[in-house]
């Protein structure tokens, strides 16, 4: 006597039930991007630790929206040091150190011949110097994952090296996503010591005497 | 002349096999899926290169839209066999969920709100909500196919009936006297067993938010969590491809 039975309808049901896995799952599951933001409580003036003025540079980001609140635009500008605010007669700056920059994004142009990257990158060509040694070492299996990360993160840290400190701040319609570029090239550039504040009253005379001096060069 | 006999073949084919075969994907995608969880709007995060993956676990996450709706969401433990010692998500939304509304009714003394065990329950099992104290208990009444209806902010039916507000969030420092609703909720969680080491260490508090959101609205939710004395967090991206290194 056979035993066979008919498998046709198993496999039917199974080819369902793949089918119903299959659009329910997700595979590619999203990243994160630790940030750590300065706490909220008064310093004292004598536990503040100042930034070195030639170590700070100033990250501003902007962004043109339309009318409904959607960024339309990006922009990046940036100063080093301490801005400076001298200002002639009809109040517009005289000496505005700051100046517009492109996130990596796009080809270089004319009006922007710096990207941020490569800014960023000369800032903390020290560091980069030992990070990318260490990247060809790990290449090469002279070290391990751990170890790699390890030195890795010495290295960004060391004292010893000239390091930037980088502030990145935003206006209130920069775009989400400028922000996370940013903080993304902080990883990129391996830069350790960074953080996100708020624009106050020299930014915005920066990026205002910045666009009537743009506006009036391009009439 | 004889006629010459086709002989008939038999069409079956033996099944066994290929039935071998799907079981084995079958179990394989069993084994390996995480559910798309349900939100309310959809966001597209914008991308990094980091390649730290979300954890699947003891997670808080804030979703924010372009707008700046909030709404938040509760993950708890995978492992819950009781030597662990974990919560389960279920468990882990109803410590917070009775602990906020403890607190509610503590900062809102005349607006006093209560919910019937059933509607606890309800809110155990939902993903994701985004509405007021006051909106809540209306919500959890309704039935579970209307429910995530009604919480779409791109559906006029929600709307009218006020459940697309997302949490009431405000920039308020007085986080003892007078928190807003946001901080509530956040003090709740951080005050939760089982989520508090991740809430410390950062990695227990996503913000999702579209890549197209102005700034001034994932501020406004930073700044409270910065009151909160919470200053690690992280932000949802999706993995961008790094060219030519």
């Amino acid at each position: 006597m056979s035993v066979r039975v008919d498998f046709t309808p198993m496999v039917d049901m199974n080819m369902l039930l793949i089918t119903f896995f299959m659009l329910c799952t997700t595979m590619i599951k999203s990243q994160t991007l630790q940030i750590s933001l300065p706490s909220n409580d008064k310093v004292d003036k004598t536990e503040q630790n100042k930034v070195k003025e030639s170590e700070a540079i100033t990250v501003i980001l902007d962004s043109d929206v339309d009318g409904k609140g959607k960024p339309t635009m990006n922009y990046v500008y940036y100063y080093t040091g301490m801005p400076d605010l001298a200002a002639d007669g009809a109040g517009n700056l005289t000496n505005n150190k700051m100046k517009e920059v492109k996130f990596d994004a796009g080809e270089a142009s004319q009006n922007f011949p710096m990207k941020v990257r490569a800014i960023l990158q000369q800032r903390n060509d020290q560091v980069l110097q030992k990070i990318n040694k260490l990247k060809a070492d790990y290449r090469a299996k002279k070290l391990t994952d751990e170890q790699y990360q390890a030195q890795a993160k010495v290295v960004r840290n060391d004292d010893n090296l000239k390091r930037p400190v980088v502030i990145i701040k935003a206006t209130p319609r920069a775009s989400f996503m400028s922000l996370v570029s940013a903080l993304d090239e902080m990883q990129i550039n391996s830069i350790s010591r960074y953080q996100v504040d708020n624009m106050n009253m020299s930014d915005s005379a920066m990026i205002k005497s910045y666009w009537q001096k743009r506006l009036a060069t391009h009439k | 002349m004889g006629k010459v006999k086709i002989k008939r073949k038999s069409t079956l084919i033996d099944m066994t096999a290929m039935s071998d075969v799907t079981v084995l994907l079958l179990t394989f995608f069993m084994l390996t899926s995480t559910f798309l969880q349900k939100e309310p709007v959809k966001v597209v995060t914008p991308s990094s290169v980091s390649e730290i993956k979300v954890p699947v676990q003891k997670l808080v996450t804030v979703l924010v839209d372009p707008q700046g709706r909030v709404f938040m969401s509760f993950a708890g433990d995978k492992d819950t066999t009781s030597t662990s010692g974990g919560m389960s998500t279920e468990e882990v939304r109803k410590q917070i969920f009775e602990s906020v509304v403890a607190e509610y009714n503590r900062v809102h003394p005349s607006a006093k709100v209560n919910f019937t065990d059933k509607e606890e329950q309800t809110f155990c099992k939902t993903a994701m909500f985004g509405m007021p104290m006051n909106q809540l208990k209306k919500w959890l009444d309704l039935k579970d196919s209307k429910r995530d209806e009604t919480i779409d902010p791109t559906k006029k039916q929600g709307a009218a009936m006020g459940f697309t507000q997302g949490i009431p969030i405000d920039k308020s420092k007085d986080v003892e006297m007078a928190p807003n609703e946001f901080q509530i909720w956040i003090r709740a969680a951080y005050n939760c067993s089982s989520l508090k080491d991740v809430m410390v260490s950062g990695e227990g508090i996503a913000i999702k938010a579209d890549a197209d959101t102005p700034y001034s609205v994932v501020q406004i939710v930073m700044d409270n969590l910065q009151t909160l004395k919470m200053n690690k967090f992280t932000l949802m991206t999706a993995l961008k491809k790094e060219k030519g290194q």
